[in-house]
């Protein structure tokens, strides 16, 4: 057992036997997190197995090569030199937290343009401990870089084009380099190989287990993985799709591959979905929220949260919207849905396509069930994995061809 | 390259510290930044039972002056060190910690991990033998001082015994009349050096004190005065700066073939790591001579 002590300034006392998992309280890119984990795991394997950072790159893991470099409390450190439990309390940022895909940092914007990078694989190393220094150091001088830079090795580039890369962007930002840019609070959890860490601040209600509790679904803050904006026409009118709507076991019939497994009482729902996506094969266990029921607005607003076994996490915020015409009902689908692991590694376009397909089943589904008053026999099938992958595919080369003919 | 399985233990106080390492029976191993002792249990060249981690005990954390010494205790990074405008009061640490592996290790590293670490390459236990630092053992029998100079007993050997902690380290603050020296040559930044020295000179009305420490030559860091070459030299060269590293070239050389005894390897021979110390030595004594000159010069008028 571990035996946590006291509580100060530092770092929590803390006893551990050698086949003890010990308790660390980090933030990572803005989120907090709680790991339990063996002592000799070191900080860059937290982060890529238990946390699914998978940007912390591993080289030599002996302190020679910089791939792992991070910032610990503000100042780069090779995380494999760390053993994560010493760091609890600790504040740290790895590459995933300093620019977003859409709004990447002035360091990876110069990168980029300068072709600082071939490989790839020394990256996140040099813009971490290129951060590290423009911050910290940012009297440095233009002679001193190459020392202050020779931290990290590079097989690829020469090196020369890191250099300039990073004297512009010291240049054009006299007054310091801009902060992180994508630290903020967002769920974390780890590829299946390790234990997922869990993210929390105190907003979420941490005794949640399994599904049978209630739980405060908190959505991260930030962008979401995948926003869907979607419409369609169903040839029925608005009041039998609100029958359906007014029948939450009706209605998780009819999405794809979910299934309602208990009602958990005021508006709260525990459930399965299962996604099949190719070679991915995900089952989610979570608890969904309806907050919004309002048939007189046409609005039915659910959150959703779910977790998989090899801990991939998604939430969602769906907005569902009707609205009558003349040959029946448009259903609108807002979604904003968050992902986490594995899944996240995708890409998002195909994410994106993947959760249109998905919707427009359900749409299918809901027309059926409206049509007949009732469910779909037995849960829609889960996505399947042939169909996803490739429909979205077929579009795309579709579209492509019928730009070529024109 | 992972370490294998060990108790860890983080105390909050120092003799829960000590209790701890004592505890163990010779099977602990205090971690302080990790830098030297990750590596080593990763290629597992040492498979230690329990790891007592230092970094929670807030009476390590003290770095200040006092009583004419810069006092850095155990769990004081190197960068900070290196950053902290205290630290001026021993000029040689500002010219020593650059040197010290890179920016992304010095974040972690502590002065103390190194000193306790010992390697015959290292920096700062160079810098610890020139100023012949205090440093303080504390074992399960209390507190003891032992300067720098008894400390290092060898490669990656040094006075501690296996249950005790260096939960500080005192430098004397730099007087009037000081001048250092400091340079090594290492095949890449970072790297451990080939050959470096430290060169302290106290300049007193007409007394000159001088001390020389090389690292990187042999099993741990050699101190000798080099009072009688300097006086050699500044006579050989009449007092004139610019001949100075010149006229010091012959005197030291019989001080480097004695100081400078580790084999030769595959990136310097033992000969080629007497002529790099000598020649290092010639100017870094030069530049301590003429630095402390001008500061005793300053003082006086
Ligand atoms: C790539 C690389 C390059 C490096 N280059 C250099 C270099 O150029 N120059 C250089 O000097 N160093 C270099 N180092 C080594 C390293 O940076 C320092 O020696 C290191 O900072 C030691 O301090 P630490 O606090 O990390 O010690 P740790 O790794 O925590 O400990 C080192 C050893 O000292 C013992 N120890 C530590 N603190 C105490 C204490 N308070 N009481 C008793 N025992 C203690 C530990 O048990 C262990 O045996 C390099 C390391 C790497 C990985
Ligand atoms: S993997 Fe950490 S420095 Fe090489
Ligand atoms: S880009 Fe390939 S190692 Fe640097």
């Amino acid at each position: 057992m571990t035996e946590v002590l006291a509580e100060n300034g530092k770092p929590r006392a803390v006893k551990a036997a050698a086949d003890d998992l010990v308790e660390v309280r980090m933030t990572v890119n803005g989120t907090p997190a709680v790991l339990s984990l063996p002592a000799r795991v070191t900080l860059a394997d937290a982060l890529r197995d238990h946390l699914g950072l998978t940007g912390t790159h591993v080289g030599c893991e002996h302190g020679v090569c910089g791939m792992c470099t991070v910032l610990v409390d503000g100042e780069a450190a090779r995380a494999c030199l760390l053993f994560a439990v010493q760091l609890d309390g600790a504040d740290i940022v790895t590459v995933e937290g300093l620019g977003r895909p859409d709004d990447l940092h002035p360091l990876q914007e110069a990168f980029g343009r300068n072709h600082a990078l071939q490989c790839g694989f020394c990256t996140p190393g040099f813009l971490m401990s290129s951060y590290d220094l423009l911050s910290n150091q940012p009297e440095v001088t233009e002679e001193e870089l190459p020392a202050e830079l020779s931290g990290v090795i590079c097989r690829c580039t020469g090196y020369r084009n890191i250099l300039t890369a990073v004297r512009e962007t010291k240049s054009a930002h006299p007054g310091g380099i801009p902060a992180p840019g994508n630290c903020a609070h967002r769920a974390l959890v780890g590829r299946a190989t390790g234990q997922a860490g869990v993210s929390t601040d105190g907003r979420e209600v941490t005794e949640e287990t399994g599904d049978t509790r209630r739980i405060d679904i908190v959505l991260p803050d930030g962008d979401p993985t995948i926003a869907v904006d979607v419409g369609t026409e169903i040839g029925v009118p608005v009041d039998a799709v609100w029958r359906v709507f007014d029948d939450v076991s009706l209605l998780a019939r009819c999405l794809p591959g979910a299934e309602l497994t208990e009602d958990l009482g005021e508006d709260q729902y525990a459930g399965r979905a299962r996604v099949s996506v190719g070679p991915i094969k995900l089952a989610f266990k979570g608890v969904a929220h309806v907050v919004e029921h309002d048939r007189a607005g046409q609005r039915l607003r659910v959150l959703a949260q779910g977790q998989d076994t090899g801990g991939a996490q998604t939430q969602a915020d769906i907005v569902l919207r009707t609205e009558a015409t003349a040959t029946g009902t448009v259903m609108r689908a807002e979604a904003k849905v968050y992902l986490t692991g594995r899944i996240a590694q995708f890409g998002r376009a195909l994410a994106g396509d993947v959760s249109r397909r998905m919707f427009e089943q359900f749409a299918d589904a809901l027309r059926e069930t409206a049509t007949s008053g009732q469910a779909p026999t037995g849960p829609v099938a889960a996505p399947s994995a042939l169909k996803l992958l490739f429909a979205p595919l077929f579009d795309r080369i579709r579209t492509a061809l019928r730009r070529k003919s024109r | 390259m992972k370490a294998a399985p060990f108790a860890y233990v983080r105390p909050s106080s120092l003799s829960d510290a000590i209790a701890e390492l004592a505890s163990t029976g010779g099977g602990g191993k205090v971690i302080a930044g990790g830098q030297s002792l990750v590596p080593v249990l990763a290629m597992r060249l040492a498979r230690p039972e329990t790891l007592v981690d230092i970094n929670a005990v807030a009476e390590l954390d003290r770095f200040g002056t006092a009583d004419g010494y810069l006092e850095i205790g155990a769990t004081v990074r190197q960068r900070r060190v290196e950053r902290d405008p205290v630290s001026a009061t021993v000029p040689l640490l500002g010219m020593a910690l650059p040197w010290v592996g890179h920016r992304e290790l010095r974040s972690r590293g502590t002065v103390c991990g190194s000193l306790a670490h010992a390697d015959p390459a290292a920096e700062l236990p160079a810098v610890a033998c020139c100023l012949n630092a205090e440093l303080t053992v504390t074992g399960t029998g209390g507190a003891r001082r032992v300067p720098a100079r008894e400390f290092f007993s060898g490669a990656m050997t040094t006075a501690l015994g296996p249950e005790d902690i260096l939960t500080a380290v005192r430098f004397p603050v730099a007087g009037k009349g000081e001048g250092f020296g400091f340079a090594e040559i290492a095949r890449r930044h970072g790297d451990f050096a080939l050959a470096g020295v430290v060169a302290r000179v106290r300049v007193r009305g007409t007394e000159t004190d001088a001390q020389l420490t090389g690292f990187g030559v042999s099993d741990r860091p050699v101190t000798r005065s080099a009072a009688g070459e300097l006086a050699a030299a500044l006579r050989e060269s009449g007092g004139e700066v610019s001949r100075l590293p010149g006229a010091l070239s012959d005197p030291l050389t019989a001080l480097a073939e004695e100081l400078v005894d580790t084999d030769g390897d595959a990136h310097a021979s033992r000969d080629y790591r007497r002529r790099l110390f000598r020649t290092l030595a010639s100017r870094e004594l030069s530049k301590a001579y003429e630095r402390a000159r001008r500061s005793a010069g300053e003082v006086d008028s």
